[in-house]
């Protein structure tokens, strides 16, 4: 577990997972405070879980993606990658092992997303409380489904062709399929064009594993028989993404 | 049977390159425990050889047999520049064996709070040569390969890495590539590559100065 102790040692000296933890943790309440939701108290408390995914979605796609995507340049640029699996750590193992580095700083900001929002936001009825509870739990649970592969995917095209790559294409998938794939199904509906549905049903769905307006308009928690389908569909873009990574994950630069 | 000490065996026709042939050996080459050095002169394939025999490279024919755990320390690995040297040496080094590298690392008069990136290249090397010497598992047989170890460090920090490769030659292989700069450097046992061969000279009070007219 050396290359884990050490990439986790790496993001942690950089010390930017602290700032994205304040943007989490913090720069939701003070949104809130500068916004208009202090004139009208109906409105701060989905404000606050409103900005809390938001700043969690941004600091993973802002930072996240790129320190995974340093962390994979690195590997091969460096010589470490190599020294690995000279003493037997495959490529695979280096893979997972720098992944679960990066994801170990990452994950949390989802938590931490639902922390605020049970803390700060939560309803005072209780059986709405325990809808709350339960409504960001689950996206918790999806936003590690969504990112987890996209982190691997950043470190494996990094490895290959550079941290600025790695970077854009997973944060650049990220975007489109919270927010790209919406214009995308505007766009099937008025051109009724086949390759556009095709590319529309093939795209990344993410959009589902944002809580947004479910908070927003406490339309409560994803009915528990329909979230294990969405589980495995996000599940199968993870295999598929990891599958991807490890073809293209490389442990040393070409000379 | 289990093996209790490393090898490297090296067959005869053993060439390695990358798309032709950068140097083949003419015999079957065996190397036991001790340190070897490895000596050529520069684009002749010293790093390209350590790479084959690591495994990162293929060879392009002939056999490759090693018995020990291999562990191959590149000439320009780097570490990340903010990391300070005993972060590194926390996450690199086993626990049990963390002690001792830190006593070793202040006697070699290495910084251990310095960031990685704003240490000397001899400092540097100090740290991978650390890294790789105590990451050894004392339980198994070890090939370690050093490509140009010496490369930035200064003489007392060398004789003190060569008498540490003394006191552990009988249960550890080391193959060092390097280039010596002064003439009465003892080099019992030398992998030298001249003329597109690597072949081995072997003989207890052998010195740099009888082996570089064979690479002249």
């Amino acid at each position: 577990m050396r290359l884990f102790k050490l990439t986790s040692a790496t993001v942690f000296r950089r010390k930017t997972w602290a700032v994205c933890a304040f943007t989490v943790l913090a720069l939701p309440f003070l949104l809130t405070r500068l916004s208009s939701g202090t004139e009208n108290p109906a409105l701060f408390k989905p404000a606050l879980a409103q900005a809390a995914w938001a700043m969690t979605w941004l600091s993973t796609m802002f930072w996240g993606f790129f320190a995974a995507a340093k962390c994979g340049e690195s590997l091969s640029r460096t010589g470490l990658g190599e020294y690995f699996q000279t003493t037997g750590v495959s490529a695979t193992r280096q893979l997972l092992e720098t992944w679960a580095a990066i994801l170990l700083f990452v994950a949390p900001l989802g938590l931490g997303a639902a922390l605020v929002c049970i803390v700060g936001a939560s309803p005072a009825i209780p059986a709405e409380r325990a809808m709350w509870i339960a409504t960001n739990f689950q996206y918790a649970l999806l936003f590690v489904l969504v990112v987890a592969p996209l982190l691997a995917l950043a470190i494996a095209i990094a490895s290959r062709f550079g941290s600025l790559t790695g970077f854009l294409v997973s944060s650049g998938l990220s975007a489109y399929g919270l927010y790209g794939v919406g214009y995308m199904k505007m766009l099937v509906s008025l051109e009724g064009n086949s390759l556009l549905s095709w590319i529309w049903s093939a795209s990344p769905h993410y959009h589902f594993a944002d809580p947004t307006e479910r908070l927003r308009y406490k339309m409560g928690a994803i009915d528990w028989s329909q979230f294990p389908l969405l589980l495995a569909y996000f599940a199968g873009i993870a295999l598929l993404y990891l599958a991807v990574s490890r073809l293209l994950f490389r442990t040393k630069a070409m000379a | 049977m289990a093996v209790k000490t490393p090898q490297l065996n090296l067959s005869s026709g053993l060439a390695i390159g990358y798309r032709s042939p950068l140097a083949r050996t003419d015999q079957e080459i065996r190397l036991e425990p001790g340190t070897h050095f490895l000596i050529a002169r520069n684009g002749r394939g010293k790093t390209t050889l350590l790479r084959t025999i690591a495994r990162s490279l293929r060879h392009l024919a002939g056999d490759i047999e090693a018995q020990g755990q291999m562990q191959y320390l590149p000439e320009d690995l780097r570490f990340d520049a903010e990391l300070p040297v005993h972060s590194l040496f926390r996450a690199m080094i086993p626990k049990a064996r963390l002690q001792p590298a830190l006593e070793l690392a202040q006697r070699l008069e290495l910084d251990l709070h310095k960031p990685y990136g704003k240490l000397s290249t001899g400092n540097r090397r100090k740290t991978g040569l650390i890294i790789a010497e105590f990451s050894l598992n004392p339980d198994e047989p070890n090939i370690l390969l050093l490509d140009e170890p010496f490369s930035g460090l200064d003489a007392r920090a060398r004789e003190m890495f060569e008498d540490i490769w003394r006191a552990s030659s009988d249960r550890i292989l080391r193959l060092v590539s390097c280039h010596p700069d002064y003439d009465s450097m003892r080099m019992p046992s030398a992998l030298l590559i001249h003329n597109e061969t690597i072949c081995h000279s072997r003989e207890d009070g052998q010195t740099w100065s009888e082996l570089k007219h064979q690479l002249n």
